[in-house]
């Protein structure tokens, strides 16, 4: 499915001395079977954004369209399931007694029968490689296992749309690697994916398409290259080291992730690296 | 971030009434309050009325704000009117229609008595909505302190009050967060019966008591390694100094409670 925002803008308690315009007028389209990447600093209005896809916030001015069509008028529970919206620290919202409970709670307000449920529950977590963790109480387990329940406890309603809201922030560096490897398995199965960050390493590794968020406005949006080669915002690494090794050596191209900026620098280098 | 604003929210515009010091503000609450149950005359409720609807005025809080604070009372505001027009049956009758009487005296009861709630909470928010929390915490620990001697723990209510009153924003915020995360999961809190509606909760009350119980944790963390033993000898970053005006404040106060007491 594609989504699309028009001129949104969102305003927070209007007509309040609290008023706060954290969306400035945005205008964004999320590409079936892409992985878009979204990043920005704290209050870029990254997190307003995402939970426009899925009308969890309405914009106080602006469409957003399904499919071409308006999603205000369209079911909002219906809307939800096709967009699964994973929130900043998903495991707060852990509540049931075990972890299957857990990732049963969606499927069940879906309406399938038990059996059902139960398989939807074991693919799920079995995706994310925390079967094991089945029987157990969410609230023994470590931060990395937690936030992977909390994940599977939404795509356990089979989105179309995964929108991941920070989802590596306070990981360690194993579950990170982890994390990012299940992006690229869902995405490979079909799955569009809007993954937020403010870590750019991270969204060059997987991003097919970037977006850059800048007080509450779209700064630049387009491939990796384009965006992260243009110097106007904030490069990951690989990009920073191909740009300052290509002024010297070109022919190095703009390679972004980490494996294509390797294979340059070893190519200009002549193999001799 | 949206900011939960409750019912007595405090609402940062200047005014005359927000600069006062909060000792001068709670005390003089306190007066108006205490004064509204001992006035019982029309031309005392008109006075207590003027000077609290003068008041409104003066603090320029959007009016929207008192009314939302009324819509909680006005159900028992409406029940309190009703039940003395209906039952009291003092003074001339007034109008009969079948077993239903309603007699002068009731009236009369019914509208004082609607005139007095509606003071009464008018008179509250006015306390909330022009005074920070924190400043109120203060003036309350202050008023009280006198009642250390007799080993009352001024400075400890003090301080629950203050903590209680800055974790009710946060917690409110991290309900919202915690529900709407759950409605992205298929929640539904608004239809079905009552022990359905109930039931929805359950997603949102088990994840933030735990979260209320590591905030608690992480507060007294932070508090204990910046050195928090208690209130002796703590000094306060904001020293509360009582001003010619507050004592003005507080006479006039007085003289209002004075008047639609005795008339």
């Amino acid at each position: 499915m594609k989504i699309e925002l028009r001129d949104v803008r969102h305003v927070y308690s209007p007509g309040t001395p609290f008023a706060v315009e954290a969306l400035g007028g945005v205008s964004l389209t999320v590409e079936p079977g892409e992985v878009l990447g979204v990043i920005g600093g704290t209050g870029s209005g990254k997190s307003t954004l995402v939970q426009h896809l899925n009308l969890l916030l309405l914009p106080t001015s602006g469409q957003v369209l399904v499919d071409g069509a308006d999603a205000l008028s369209m079911d909002r529970t219906a809307l939800r399931r096709r967009v699964g919206l994973v929130f900043q620290s998903p495991e707060q919202g852990l509540f049931a007694p075990t972890v299957e409970e857990d990732v049963a709670f969606a499927p069940r307000r879906l309406g399938l029968d038990e059996d059902e449920v139960r398989e939807r529950v074991r693919e799920t977590l079995g995706l994310l490689d925390a079967g094991h963790l089945a029987g157990r109480s969410p609230f023994a387990l470590s931060g990395g296992e937690r936030r992977r329940v909390a994940i599977a406890g939404v795509l356990a309603m089979g989105p179309e749309v995964l929108v991941l809201d920070e989802p590596t922030a306070s990981l360690d560096p194993t579950a990170r690697g982890d994390l990012i490897g299940l992006v690229v398995r869902l995405n490979a199965s079909g799955v569009t994916v809007v993954f937020v960050s403010h870590d750019l390493d991270e969204v060059a590794e997987v991003a097919d398409r970037v977006c850059v968020l800048e007080g509450g406005a779209v700064r630049a949006i387009g491939t990796p290259a384009d965006v992260f080669y243009a110097g106007t915002s904030p490069a990951p690494a690989t990009v920073r080291v191909a740009a300052a090794v290509g002024e010297r050596l070109p022919g190095l191209g703009r390679p972004v992730r980490y494996g294509e900026t390797l294979a340059a620098l070893r190519g200009v280098m002549g193999g001799t690296g | 971030m949206t900011v939960v604003r409750g019912v007595g929210q405090f609402y940062p515009v200047g005014s005359p009434l927000h600069a006062l010091d909060p000792r001068a503000k709670v005390v003089a609450t306190a007066l108006l309050v205490v004064g509204l149950f001992f006035v019982d005359s029309a031309a005392g409720f008109a006075v207590a009325g003027a000077a609290t609807a003068l008041l409104v005025v003066v603090s320029r809080v959007p009016l929207r704000a008192f009314l939302g604070l009324l819509r909680p009372v006005a159900f028992i505001v409406a029940l309190t009117f009703f039940f003395q027009v209906f039952f009291l049956r003092e003074g001339p009758t007034l109008f009969r229609w079948g077993f239903v009487e309603v007699h002068e005296g009731g009236l009369e009861m019914g509208l004082l008595l609607a005139a007095r709630l509606l003071i009464l909470v008018t008179t509250a928010g006015l306390l909330t909505a022009t005074t920070a929390p924190v400043a109120l915490a203060d003036g309350i620990e202050d008023l009280l302190s006198p009642l250390k001697r007799l080993r009352f723990p001024a400075h400890e209510v003090a301080m629950m009050m203050t903590i209680a009153l800055r974790f009710i924003p946060t917690l409110g915020e991290e309900a919202q967060k915690i529900s709407r995360a759950q409605a992205a999961r298929g929640a539904d809190f608004t239809s079905g019966g009552l022990l359905a509606r109930a039931r929805a909760l359950v997603p949102i009350l088990v994840p933030l008591t735990i979260g209320a119980f590591r905030r608690a944790d992480e507060l007294a963390e932070a508090m204990e390694s910046r050195g928090y033993r208690g209130g002796q000898g703590r000094v306060r970053y904001r020293e509360l100094r009582f001003r010619r005006r507050d004592a003005l404040a507080l006479v006039l106060t007085v003289l209002v409670v004075l008047a639609a007491v005795l008339l």
